[in-house]
């Protein structure tokens, strides 16, 4: 019975339907970009992190990667790991490269690496050969660090005590995504070349790394698990193939999280549009509906026949979504590929399609089922009777079904979410907004209907528009505000991380970082540099490198997962000791230990890693130095100013624990600009030790993130707008036959079209200037959110500009509306009389 | 699932079987101050096979009274039985499905299906009603109705009377025991109308079906066995013609 009925509900849904998809235009659109949108961010972000694992190896540079921070491995642990497979080594560190006569010089990463490098992956040169390690006193240098110093192949190049003479310009490095943000161009030498510079020194900054190629059937964690075994106090920090840039793949899949989230909001905006034009589409098909039922189909009937009609239709959008969406990526790879971290070979990710189409089907449910509940009570006496009585109320089970179909997508969203706190919160976030919206759309209906009539007609007319019976105030309130708190919102989160890149450097940044003095020539660091620029303030403080190896009694190796937000307990950190209170650091609990403290180790922790951690005052944190173990008690908490650009450390430790272990000093350096340069000169030869790292170059760095980052949430947001603007026209269209009938009775009563034209202008320039209100409200709130607790940076939008953005949407909004309501101008009174 | 009753049975045996009973029928729209009754006590039967012609000026009541003995509007008081289904009870979906079969109707302004063609526009009601071969019988009614040669027009494509033709073929398809016809040349020009309205009694004839026609024209009126005048939701006059 119940099949042969769809069977029926189905055969005339397709007859009815038979391409005429004119009525469902809106729900087409609204739905093919939404679901576009979604599939693309959805395909990208699954492409780059399927390359990033797909290349695992060769972007490791092995299975399995053991790093280790100012050392190098002991005999031991070589004849170990060289056991356990084929062994490369590679060393890395900040160095300067000098000109020979001391001309100029620049900040390289500076890498050693050995016969075998690469075991994976290619080391290829601009002349397209493929190369290990160069010969001695040879050395490859990347395109950046050639154009910097306008050198040529065969050009002699000083790194510390060492000369060498460039024999290739490099075109791959193929482990370059897992050795993470460079602060210079790279240049490649062999192991023995690199220790001639004689920078390698115990307490010089570097890293060594030995990637393994593993048999075929070994199990990299398992090698790695049983390597940490053997040597538990080595400070190893160890990475997989599966894994080999996890800072890439996070930053990656969070963006990417983060941009389907936008994506999401887009849906919800594009649905407001399925909803109007599902509704408009019954509205025209009532007649139809009446007819059917006169000829003996039940509610029922009715609601399947129109339910396939506008699923088929919706099915068709989404599938052409889908394929827009799968395709887009090749698109961005071609146009903005070099910005991507890595470029990905083009391929079909049916999982994010799946779930964008998921999300798209539940969206055309939750949107079309209301209108089709009441589709389906239209009377068909209505036939006989005019159609003016208006449509009953949404029945019982689709209210069920609509509230099933958001459980599902909230399900769907926070199932597929790597963080689902924070999609939880956006999602609550963006049905609060729509709930605020529909509730004001309301409130201006019921305000609109109890306001004193004014005496103008024009103008009473425009008030009535908004109140009426089938007025498209409601809609076109939660359309038109969310479309107005977009704008808003993307105004303030521009503006906000434009000031963040010009306020990344304050005004009292230093001009330099100086990494690896030694301890031993600090003093004599101080003076040269104040002897070449006497304004100069130096601050130095000792630095090392080391790993938490327990806290509160939890051996972090044991921890399945990290405590939220506590990256301190990633890989080895920058460690340093004070006597005194560091600058820019205040106590928030505990205290600061005398200035000649001989105690029992202590430790100052930062107070927001601190709580990650779980740390109350008194508790055991134990690091790892070069392979000790140090066992620490919690001194204080410090509040850090982490935005100074000075040297702040989440550890600080009293002069007592620290100052046997082998280490160098850094300095930061201020200074008038002019000199920089001069200082760039004389530094290097003098300390040929010494890394120089000029803030500006990394501020500009950390720039271009922000910018990359802002263009990608603008063109998520964009298709947003695209759909609130597909949701205006609808809404005017929807309700273009009441409009027509009111110009016609106008123009009947003497109205200029001119006349009518400002109503609409009124009806239109009132909501416009209402909703850009509560835009400004809602819009500043979100992004405020998104700036300050999902990119933690600080709160800073440009005013002026958010005000005009948001009066460009408004008058926007309003030239759309009446460039919507020229058809209704036009209408002749006397064949539009005969129509009506 | 409504079942449709003996209605139709031989009448020689049993005597003239009623097609229409309506007892006491009243009905009111909107509540308290805005309530208006449109009908007061309607008491009405018709015999089956008879053509029945209702009379009245505008705002009398004949639509109404229509829509109540055609299923489409439930009556606010009295019982209500078509052809052995007792309307009175149903509620609008069973409404709908008593309808299958038992009643076809024609209205002044065609109402067909404009996405569909002749033909589907007549194999709606007998698919719905699921009978077998809806599309045969739909090409055979129209034949009838003289539309053979139209079946894959769509309705923007045929005439005023054309769109008529198929309206009465669509509701005799089914061959139900009475046709409702609400004014059914209010829209067509005088020749046109009178062609229309031949065909409709000469399909009445052809199926013994009950006709009930709303007109405001006492010519047509007097084609009919039987003309029931209405004046303020009451029956002013009935008589044969």
């Amino acid at each position: 019975m119940i099949s042969s009925d769809l069977g029926k509900a189905w055969t005339i849904a397709r007859r009815d339907l038979r391409g005429r998809f004119v009525g469902l235009r809106l729900l087409i659109i609204c739905l093919f970009l939404g679901v576009a949108t979604l599939a693309a961010i959805g395909s990208l972000t699954n492409a780059i992190t399927e390359e990033l694992a797909n290349r695992g190896q060769a972007i490791l540079g092995g299975d399995l990667e053991i790093a280790v921070a100012q050392r190098e491995a002991t005999e031991a642990e070589l004849t170990t790991l060289g056991q356990a497979g084929t062994l490369s080594e590679t060393i890395r560190m900040q160095a300067m490269a000098r000109l020979p006569d001391g001309s100029d010089t620049q900040l390289v990463e500076l890498k050693g690496v050995d016969a075998t490098y690469p075991l994976y992956g290619k080391f290829t040169l601009e002349d397209g050969k493929i190369v290990s390690a160069p010969k001695p006193k040879n050395i490859y240098v990347t395109p950046a660090l050639v154009q910097r110093l306008s050198l040529q192949i065969g050009d002699p190049i000083a790194f510390g005590e060492a000369s060498f003479t460039i024999s290739g310009v490099i075109a791959e490095e193929p482990d370059r995504l897992s050795e993470g943000l460079s602060l210079g161009p790279v240049a490649i030498t062999s192991l023995e070349s690199l220790r001639a510079t004689e920078l390698i020194q115990p307490g010089s900054l570097f890293e060594s790394k030995y990637r393994l190629k593993l048999p075929a059937t070994a199990n990299p964690r398992e090698v790695a698990d049983g390597l940490i075994e053997q040597f538990p106090n080595a400070s190893w920090e160890t990475k997989t193939r599966d894994d080999g840039a996890p800072s890439t793949r996070r930053f990656i899949e969070r963006m990417g999280q983060f941009l389907t989230l936008v994506g999401l909001a887009s849906l919800v905006i594009a649905g407001i549009g399925v909803g109007n034009g599902v509704a408009s589409y019954l509205r025209g098909k009532q007649g139809a509906i009446a007819t059917l039922k006169i000829l003996g189909a039940d509610s029922a009937m009715i609601f399947r026949i129109y339910l396939f009609q506008i699923m088929t239709v919706a099915v068709g959008a989404i599938a052409l979504g889908l394929a827009i969406g799968a395709i887009a990526p090749l698109a961005i790879i071609q146009i903005a590929g070099d910005v991507l971290p890595i470029k990905p070979e083009f391929a079909v990710y049916p999982l994010p399609l799946l779930v964008s189409a998921l999300y798209g089907l539940l969206i055309a449910v939750i949107f079309a089922l209301p209108p089709l509940s009441r589709a389906k009570t239209i009377p068909a006496a209505g036939i006989i009777r005019g159609e003016g009585r208006s449509w009953r109320q949404i029945d019982r089970q689709s209210w069920i079904g609509v509230g099933l179909a958001i459980a599902a997508i909230i399900a769907l969203a926070l199932g597929t979410a790597n963080e689902p706190l924070f999609s939880a919160s956006f999602i609550g976030a963006a049905a609060a907004i729509l709930l605020l919206l529909t509730a004001l759309g309301a409130l201006i209906r019921w305000l609109a209907s109890k306001a004193p009539r004014p005496k103008n007609p024009l103008l009473r007319l425009a008030l009535t528009s908004l109140h009426r019976p089938g007025a498209q105030t409601g809609q076109l309130v939660v359309a038109l505000g969310l479309g107005l708190t977009l704008f808003a919102t993307l105004a303030a989160i521009q503006t906000s991380l434009t000031n963040e890149i010009r306020s990344t450097v304050p005004r009292d940044a230093p001009s330099f970082f100086v990494l690896d003095i030694p301890v031993e020539r600090a003093d004599e660091f101080r003076t040269r540099v104040t002897d070449t620029a006497s304004d100069a303030e130096v601050n130095i403080v000792p630095t090392l490198r080391g790993t938490i190896t327990e806290f509160r009694g939890q051996r972090v190796s044991e921890l399945e997962t990290l405590p939220e937000g506590a990256w301190v307990l990633r890989g080895d950190r920058g460690l340093t000791y004070s006597a005194t209170i560091p600058e820019g650091s205040e106590i928030a609990e505990g205290e600061w230990w005398d200035e000649n403290y001989d105690g029992p180790p202590l430790v100052s922790v930062d107070a927001e890693q601190g709580a990650a951690m779980g740390l109350k005052i008194g508790d055991s944190l134990t690091v790892s130095l070069l392979g000790v173990e140090i066992q620490t008690k919690v001194a204080s908490f410090r509040t850090v100013n982490w935005r100074n650009f000075g040297f702040n450390y989440v550890l600080v430790f009293p002069p007592n624990v620290l100052d046997n272990v082998p280490h160098n000093v850094a300095a930061t350096v201020q200074m008038d600009v002019s000199k920089e340069d001069l200082l760039l000169g004389v530094l290097p030869q003098e300390f040929p030790s010494i890394s120089m790292v000029k803030v500006k170059e990394i501020a500009s760095q950390i720039g271009e993130i922000l910018d990359q980052m802002a263009t990608a949430i603008a063109a998520a947001a964009s298709i947003a707008i695209f759909s609130g603007i597909a949701v205006l026209i609808g809404a005017i269209a929807a309700s273009r036959q009441a409009r027509v009938y009111d110009s016609v009775i106008l123009k009947l009563l003497g109205a200029t079209r001119s006349q009518i034209l400002t109503v609409q202008a009124i009806e239109y320039a009132l909501l416009a200037f209402l909703l850009s209100v509560v835009a400004l409200g809602l819009g500043l709130f979100a992004g405020w959110f998104v700036i300050t607790q999902i990119f933690e940076f600080t709160w800073q939008p440009d005013w002026p500009i958010v005000m005009l953005t948001l009066g460009i949407g408004a008058v926007a909004t309003l030239g759309i509306g009446l460039l919507g309501s020229i058809p209704v101008l036009s209408a002749k009174p006397a064949r539009a009389l005969r129509e009506l | 699932m409504i079942q449709k009753t003996a209605a139709s049975s031989d009448a020689a045996e049993t005597g003239p079987h009623i097609a229409i009973a309506a007892r006491n029928v009243t009905l009111s729209l909107g509540e308290g101050k805005a309530r208006v009754d449109i009908l007061r006590g309607i008491d009405l039967s018709i015999e089956e096979g008879k053509t029945v012609a209702l009379l009245g000026p505008s705002g009398s009541g004949k639509s109404s009274l229509m829509a109540i003995l055609s299923g489409l509007e439930r009556a606010t008081g009295g019982s209500v039985d078509i052809a052995g289904a007792d309307f009175g009870t149903m509620n609008e979906d069973q409404l709908a499905v008593a309808r299958r079969g038992r009643v076809g109707i024609v209205l002044q302004a065609f109402h067909l299906l404009p996405t569909m063609t002749a033909l589907e526009n007549v194999a709606v009601p007998l698919e719905l009603d699921g009978q077998a071969e809806p599309f045969k019988i739909a090409a055979e009614e129209l034949t009838a109705v003289g539309l053979g040669d139209r079946l894959d027009h769509y309705p923007t494509q045929l005439s005023g009377g054309e769109q008529q033709r198929v309206a009465i073929a669509r509701a005799m398809a089914s061959r139900p025991t009475i046709i409702f016809a609400d004014e059914p040349t209010g829209n067509l020009d005088g020749t046109t109308g009178e062609k229309i309205i031949s065909l409709l009694f000469d399909r009445q004839k052809a199926t013994a079906a009950t006709l009930l026609i709303i007109t405001h024209d006492p010519e047509l009126a007097k084609r009919c066995d039987r003309i029931i005048e209405l004046r303020d939701g009451l029956i002013e006059r009935d008589s044969a013609a």
